[in-house]
């Protein structure tokens, strides 16, 4: 199983698309949760705090984007590990080389896992550098969150990743491609969780049901890692102002997805012909 | 089954794939291919070739029937561990170089990266390996292909149409290659609609139309027996003679000649009967069906049938 979870790791190491969806990543992160509100501060310091952009707020302002923009490249970047063996024709290459179909699943979930972790690594080492700078720039004392709240924050945005891309997943295995998946993928996350959110307030029932999509549990885990809800509610396509369910049902439904969407992203792939 | 199935290599027993209630793609194929030959799989474009390769390698699950490949069901490990194949155009990462993909595979089939030159060698792209797979023509993309193919040194392997995209000099350069891929213990399957192909490179064939075997057997006795070709004034006399001729087993009309079932040796009394008779001779030659020709009668019977 090394060898070709090695060979996982070829694939997705040497492929211009994985390293530009971390480009794109690495930007957003910085701009949205650094660069942007602390221009605001300099503008006018009523309307952005210092505090949050310090060291000690390092999880908090991170997180915010992990569920918006984040869930959706992880989602892209599902799509792409295996919806592209499908347009290359190079899933018949590999299912003849040796190892079951399973095997050959197993080590690409864990190639995305570990990309996906990198993902994450990224974001937190560019916070704790802009933390810094900026700590330094105000002259503002440095503080560092708990080593528990870190690692709920690493592990947090790990799972978010986890489901999104698994969702991306199966929706690659589902349309045998990419361009279908990534559409229905974007038509997901952005119109139809987030029409069904905003319609959430007004009509009661879809209360209840909004508190099971992805985007709404993704969203409850980083307000109990220190987002406040007020950030999140008002940013563009992205926005989510609830209904916000507990951390340990926020995680369980995240994890309940990611198995489910792999479980029966394995099952099909097993079970149909590749042509 | 009549062969020591020690030996068979390849098994299929009323092998079908039915896509929904129109398709039926293979139709109750029956193949037996032996350790240590070269097998040519004939049909034309549509016959159920391919889907017949895939059902051997585990791509595609078969709707009837079974098969056995190196003892073992297809799409196994313990069958693909020792079996090499290229199916139709090869299928490579177009943003790695041929050495990185042949890396990849090599990792996926569990054989050591020292390989790789030597396959790279044997196909002649050693030179270009460094480049990426995207860059490489269709002549280069086929060699790498079969580079992939042969990277397990495989006991079995399973070509479909392999000199597809090459040009002649290509095409000639691969025939004798492939061949030599069967001498000793490991066997080939080779997939082509191209006579020639087959002919040259194949110790046995199996015709293959509207997913069923209609032919089997070595090129000479697919081809039949020699016999004569005649072309003489008048030719509807020279049949009625020739008719009740000793040593002729039959003679039919062949567009403006006769074709003659009888040993080339009886040329001779032919000739003189014939000139006797006042019949003019202006040619007679020992002639061989063509294998193309026994193909298109092959399948042709089973369209019409």
């Amino acid at each position: 199983m090394i060898r070709i979870v090695s060979a996982e790791l070829l694939l997705l190491g040497k492929r211009a698309s994985t390293w530009i969806l971390l480009g794109i990543w690495a930007a957003l992160a910085l701009t949205f949760a650094y660069v942007v509100p602390y221009v605001q501060y300099t503008n006018d310091p009523s309307r952005a705090s210092l505090a949050e952009l310090l060291p000690e707020s390092l999880v908090g302002t991170l997180m915010a984007g992990f569920p918006f923009f984040g869930g959706v490249l992880a989602l892209m970047l599902g799509v792409l590990t295996i919806g592209s063996e499908y347009g290359w024709g190079t899933l018949r290459t590999l299912f003849t080389q040796g190892p079951g179909r399973l095997q050959v699943f197993g080590a690409k979930l864990i190639a995305i896992a570990a990309t996906l972790g990198m993902f994450v690594l990224v974001a937190y080492a560019l916070g704790v550098v802009s933390s810094l700078a900026i700590a330094a720039a105000e002259g503002a004392n440095v503080t560092w969150p708990s080593a528990w709240l870190l690692f709920r924050g690493l592990a947090g945005g790990w799972l978010i990743f986890a489901a999104w891309a698994a969702l991306g997943m199966l929706l690659a295995i589902l349309t045998r491609g990419t361009a279908l998946a990534t559409g229905i993928g974007i038509l997901y996350a952005f119109v139809i969780e987030g029409l069904f959110s905003a319609l959430a307030g007004e009509i009661s029932v879809l209360d209840r049901l909004v508190e099971f999509f992805v985007r709404a549990n993704g969203y409850s885990l980083v307000a109990v890692l220190g987002v406040s809800p007020d950030d999140v509610g008002d940013r563009g396509p992205g926005s989510f102002s609830g209904p916000f369910v507990g951390g340990s049902q926020a995680t369980l439904v995240l994890a309940a997805y990611t198995a489910v969407f792999v479980v029966v992203a394995a099952w099909l792939l097993r079970r149909r012909d590749v042509v | 089954m009549t062969e020591n199935t020690t030996q068979l290599v390849v098994e299929t027993h009323e092998l079908g794939k039915r896509y929904g209630d129109r398709i039926q793609a293979v139709d109750g194929l029956s193949l037996n291919v032996r350790r240590g030959e070269v097998y040519g799989f004939l049909g034309p474009n549509g016959a159920g070739k391919t889907t017949t390769l895939r059902m051997l390698l585990g791509l595609i699950w078969p709707t009837t029937g079974s098969a056995l490949v190196l003892g073992a069901k297809p799409g196994t490990s313990r069958a693909l561990a020792r079996l090499g194949s290229l199916i139709e155009t090869p299928t490579f990462y177009p943003y790695l170089s041929g050495r990185d993909n042949l890396r990849v595979l090599a990792r996926y089939a569990r054989v050591p990266e020292s390989r790789i030159a030597t396959v790279l060698a044997d196909v002649d792209l050693a030179g270009r390996a460094g480049d990426r797979f995207r860059t490489y023509s269709l002549g280069m993309k086929q060699r790498l292909g079969i580079a992939a193919a042969l990277l397990k040194d495989p006991e079995l392997l399973i070509l479909d149409e392999p000199t597809n995209g090459m040009d002649p000099a290509g095409m000639a350069e691969m025939r004798p290659f492939i061949r030599s891929l069967g001498r000793g213990d490991r066997t080939v399957l080779l997939s082509s609609h191209l006579m020639g192909e087959v002919e040259q490179v194949c110790d046995r064939v199996g015709v293959i139309s509207q997913g069923s075997l209609v032919g089997e057997g070595t090129v000479d006795e697919l081809r039949g027996r020699e016999g004569l070709w005649l072309r003489a004034e008048p030719l509807g006399e020279a049949q009625r003679l020739l008719a009740d001729f000793r040593g002729v087993e039959e003679v039919e009309r062949d567009d403006d000649g006769l074709r003659i079932a009888a040993e080339p040796a009886a040329a001779v009394e032919i000739n003189r009967a014939l000139v006797e008779a006042g019949i003019a001779v202006s040619e007679l030659r020992p002639e061989r069906a063509s294998l193309e020709k026994v193909f298109l009668e092959l399948t042709n019977a089973e369209e019409e049938a």
